[in-house]
């Protein structure tokens, strides 16, 4: 097994999906959080100035997805099929959408950026959750297996889990409207692995 | 085996379809290439699983996306690398490609005629900036890779496809955009060159976009 490090700042966002599809897969990783005052650092050393960035063998993937994919295609986690795998990378695209309209309102109500919360929220967050979150039931609906994607749990249910735990617990009541993901988030944190996992992870935001 | 029937449905222009085309084209796959006018569209919208294009069906099987379809497509063929980890890379620039993209995207739809604004203005304030934070990573990525005509490993990958697309778009509406960036500019062409893409793009309809 190669030696796995994967590097990210201390939050949840766009590298738990990755820490939890390790978690699932019972593969060993070294799980390194790199503080704001020590990124600047850090940062020229990565292929594309970003994180998160896995290291597999102390050669580096960057970006988040292309990391995902890359650990769930090895141990079965990004569905049985080329189509499978085509509609977990699809759904995804469709979440990165959403997130791109909806960290207009997001990034500013949890202080990343300036700017007016009410005013960003009105214009932005209900549009791009109405768009989004039904595709995520509709998709339930038709898949019919609990998870998003084949009869089993895929990095999809991973990542669509935890955002939508985070934005609920944020901004209680805002996915009233949507209880089949609700429902399904819990599902997937109710996995003995992702369940152990939650309980062990430091917390954060 | 008998190979699935390939039907890709988008607008009528290149954008987020071509990569998918120009694979299907390079494997000699025969597929129905289906354009639908802007007028056509909103009436077909809900037809589809996420209410937008390009749409792929394989044997009537629906898949949106579009990197989900180039990336299925490129896996199928031959052009999503010749390592798991090469195919992780070919994803990770695609994903950096696409947020840059992501930026200059309302500068392309005014050029394309999609949207009003200030041409000029959008040239100068925000599609300049988008691409001072991408290009220099891109030069020096062609220039890592040896110069070998690929942006990834040594054969030609969907990412490489993707960046050819774009730089040839680029080409056609603001020329002399990317002149600061000799090496990603030498690696399109070479890409470009590849004989079963030229001739597909020496024959394919003219497009505004």
């Amino acid at each position: 097994m190669p030696v796995y490090k994967f590097y990210y700042f201390p939050v949840r966002s766009l590298g738990e999906v990755v820490r939890q599809i390790f978690k699932l897969a019972e593969v060993d990783f070294e799980d390194v959080r790199i503080e704001d005052k020590n990124w600047p650092e850090f940062k020229d050393q990565t292929p594309f100035g970003q994180m998160p960035v896995l290291e597999v063998d102390g050669k580096p993937i960057p970006q988040s997805f292309a990391i995902a994919r890359y650990i769930a295609s090895q141990h079965g986690l990004a569905g049985k099929t080329p189509f499978e795998a085509a509609w977990v990378d699809a759904m995804a695209d469709q979440w990165r959408d959403f997130r791109f309209e909806f960290r207009n309102y997001w990034y500013i109500f949890m202080g990343y950026w300036e700017g007016d919360a009410e005013a960003a929220k009105a214009k932005h967050a209900f549009s791009a959750r109405d768009k989004f979150y039904p595709l995520i039931v509709n998709q339930l609906k038709e898949n019919g297996s609990g998870f998003l994607v084949g009869d089993s749990a895929t990095w999809i249910d991973l990542l669509i889990s935890d955002q939508a735990v985070t934005i609920n617990k944020e901004l209680p009541g805002f996915l009233d409207a949507y209880p089949e993901v609700i429902a399904h988030a819990a599902k997937v944190r109710a996995i003995p692995q992702i369940a152990k996992w939650i309980e062990t992870r430091p917390e954060t935001r | 085996s008998i190979m699935p029937s390939y039907k890709l449905t988008y607008f009528d222009g290149r954008a987020r379809a071509e990569v998918a085309r120009q694979i299907l084209y390079l494997a000699d796959i025969p597929f129905e290439d289906v354009r639908i006018s802007l007028h056509d569209w909103p009436s077909l919208k809900s037809t589809t699983p996420f209410g937008q294009m390009p749409l792929l069906e394989v044997d009537g099987q629906s898949l949106p996306q579009s990197f989900a379809i180039f990336r299925y497509l490129a896996k199928q063929f031959g052009f999503s690398g010749d390592s798991p980890f090469e195919s992780a890379w070919v994803d990770a620039l695609a994903d950096q490609h696409a947020d840059y993209f992501r930026e200059i995207l309302p500068v392309l739809l005014t050029i394309w005629g999609f949207t009003q604004g200030d041409r000029m203005a959008l040239v100068k304030e925000v599609a300049t900036p988008a691409r001072d934070k991408y290009f220099p990573l891109l030069e020096k990525i062609a220039k890592d890779n040896g110069l070998n005509g690929h942006f990834v490993g040594d054969s030609l990958t969907w990412v490489d496809l993707l960046i050819a697309e774009h730089v040839g778009s680029i080409n056609q509406h603001l020329p002399g955009f990317l002149s600061a960036y000799p090496s990603v500019i030498k690696t399109v062409n070479k890409i470009t060159s590849t004989p079963r893409l030229k001739e597909w793009i020496e024959k394919r309809k003219e497009t505004t976009f």
